[in-house]
């Protein structure tokens, strides 16, 4: 068991080239083209990508450019890398052979959580939203990567899920001995991505373990929580987790609150679901 | 001669090629092929070779667009990069004498393994011969800078030369220690650079003096706006160099000069811009007037810059 998780993280960790979405990568395509479009335009719409959002990040934070692991947003990962890279990241970039209604559905999921994560942190006033923002956007990043590295081992794993009624992160653990939580940490730390990016994407499942920034792990917990009650996008099973009364209580939220971010999230929601055509 | 290089990129489609190159370079170190160039840009940008070599006929990009995005940027510009053509390449390549196309050398099909050989050779060591260079953020340096200056005034051309440096950067220092202190620099860097680019294309230069000391020239009529967008990102970015809890406090505690602990807001950057419209004579005295500029800007603890309104508001307003 243990060689066999050893060779799988490695495989993991060997991606190097994750594919995107077509319109996606079209439109930033385009816009980059336009000298007319600023880059915090161009960053407004990366941001709403996962596999570009974790590239830019990944690019930003390696030690090519000196200072790892200190930026988390993309719009200041595009003031530090210019549009010049940002370029290169894009013509580097290939789309999914085939797209599958479930690839679709957990960018729709991903994106949904990134909104919802960026409502909660406004809500309770918590500084920079937009932090909260990626780590919601890429907290299943972990998914995208087993899809890609392993795809004997997903349709296992999606068997598994259907045949056995179980959620996705238990049918992961049951097929390869880890979940795409797991997945999310050794990404982060190979990528040496901020530790506020790696607790969120690590813990979202289990935020009570998050040591140094638990605001992070806990918003985008609450916020998957959310995005799955809404049934936006598809992660890979139907079952809502289990909110943590913890996370809900640490974070000061309360019911009233709460009704207050349902408003916000009903009304960006169809943002949202324009975005991705299907 | 003879050094060893760690990694080689070589991006051709053509496998005779290929293993000429294999066999030439064995020795040398160890070369990863690539027969598609798009792909292997992200990988040169994550994690730069210590040599490229580009096959021109590689179809599915252009030679042209990708020596332009690897050597567009101060951190691969030290990349040695060779490219491999053929004659009637050669003939239609103006861009080989053209600054802005910045390869190392070329290599003529068909290729003869001794050239080949001592071409590389010749290129790598030029490259670490690269001393002008700043050797953190790889920008110009003090000679280039001066002949720069000296260069524009000499032929008359207008110019706005700004010089920038950081304010409370040597408490930051000495609390966090000299590597933390780099990467403020690196970033810094980054910032001057692509704004600078953004604004002003080829027409902007930067270079580092040393420290936290950097200077650009951009055209007089740019020159606000570089300054109000560098102030801008520098100030946005610049507290998640910071430990949470100073970040937060917005200060930190440390020592000052005379070894008595003092508190520090945290960093900002300073700016002061002078212009030539031909009134300028020397490099020294561009300089001196920048610096001066430079000094009152720094009154403030906040980011800030100041132009020469002696010889801008003249003119443009």
């Amino acid at each position: 068991m243990r060689d066999l998780r050893t060779e799988r993280k490695g495989k993991i960790l060997s991606v190097d080239n994750l594919p995107t979405l077509p319109p996606v990568l079209d439109e930033v395509t385009k816009m980059i083209e336009d000298e007319n479009t600023s880059p915090k335009q161009i960053a407004d719409v990366i941001s709403k990508d996962q596999v570009l959002s974790a590239k830019v990040l990944k690019m930003v934070n390696s030690p090519v450019y000196g200072f790892p692991g200190r930026i988390t947003t993309i719009h200041h990962a595009l003031v530090l890398l210019g549009i010049n890279v940002i370029r290169g990241i894009i013509i580097s970039t290939a789309v999914f052979d085939v797209i599958t209604s479930s690839m679709v559905g957990l960018w729709e999921h991903s994106l949904c959580t990134s909104t919802i994560s960026k409502i909660i942190a406004e809500q309770i006033n918590l500084k920079d939203p937009e932090e909260y923002a990626i780590a919601g956007l890429l907290h299943d990043l972990g998914k995208v990567i087993i899809a890609i590295q392993l795809p004997e081992e997903k349709k296992e794993i999606e068997e598994v899920q259907k045949k056995e009624d179980i959620s996705y992160l238990e049918a992961e653990k049951k097929i390869l001995g880890f979940g795409h939580d797991r997945v999310n940490a050794w990404l982060c730390d190979h990528w040496k991505l901020p530790l506020p990016t790696k607790e969120a994407l690590a813990y979202h499942h289990n935020p009570s373990l998050a040591k140094f920034y638990p605001d992070f792990a806990n918003v985008v917990h609450v916020a998957d929580c959310i995005s799955k009650v809404l049934e936006v996008g598809f992660s890979g099973d139907e079952i809502v987790p289990l909110l943590q009364k913890k996370s809900f209580l640490s974070l000061g939220l309360t019911f009233k609150k709460l009704a207050k971010i349902m408003d916000q999230v009903l009304e960006n929601i169809i943002e949202v679901l324009t975005f991705i055509p299907k | 001669m003879n050094k060893n290089i760690q990694e080689i990129f070589l991006i051709s489609s053509n496998e005779d090629l290929i293993n000429l190159f294999q066999k030439i370079l064995k020795e040398k170190g160890k070369v990863y092929t690539f027969n598609k160039g798009r792909h292997v840009i992200e990988k040169i940008l994550q994690s730069p070779p210590g040599l490229i070599i580009l096959d021109t006929e590689i179809d599915d990009i252009s030679y042209q667009e990708m020596i332009k995005l690897i050597k567009g940027e101060n951190v691969y510009l030290h990349i040695p990069l060779i490219i491999c053509l053929n004659i009637d390449v050669l003939q239609k390549i103006k861009e080989l004498l053209d600054p802005e196309f910045e390869i190392d050398d070329f290599i003529l099909k068909p290729i003869k393994e001794i050239e080949a050989l001592v071409r590389i050779e010749l290129t790598t060591s030029k490259a670490s011969r690269f001393l002008d260079a700043n050797p953190l953020t790889k920008l110009p340096g003090n000679t280039t800078i001066m002949q720069k200056i000296q260069g524009l005034i000499d032929a008359k051309k207008e110019f706005a030369l700004g010089y920038c440096d950081l304010d409370f950067f040597k408490s930051y220092n000495d609390k966090y220690g000299f590597s933390r202190g780099d990467e403020v620099l690196m970033m810094t860097s980054r910032i001057i650079v692509n704004t600078v680019k953004e604004h002003c294309g080829a027409e902007g230069f930067v270079g580092h003096i040393g420290g936290d000391d950097f200077v650009f020239i951009v055209p007089i009529p740019k020159a606000e706006e570089v300054c109000k967008n560098i102030t801008k990102n520098f100030d946005a970015i610049i507290p998640y160099f910071y430990d949470p809890v100073d970040r937060k406090q917005g200060f930190i505690i440390s020592k000052n000069r005379k070894g008595k602990i003092e508190k520090f807001p945290l960093m900002a950057i300073s700016i002061g811009v002078v212009f030539n419209r031909g009134n300028l004579k020397h490099y020294g005295e561009a300089s001196q007037i920048a610096v001066n500029l430079k000094k009152a800007a720094k009154k403030s603890p906040k980011s800030s810059y100041i132009l020469d309104r002696r010889n801008y508001g003249a003119q443009d307003r």
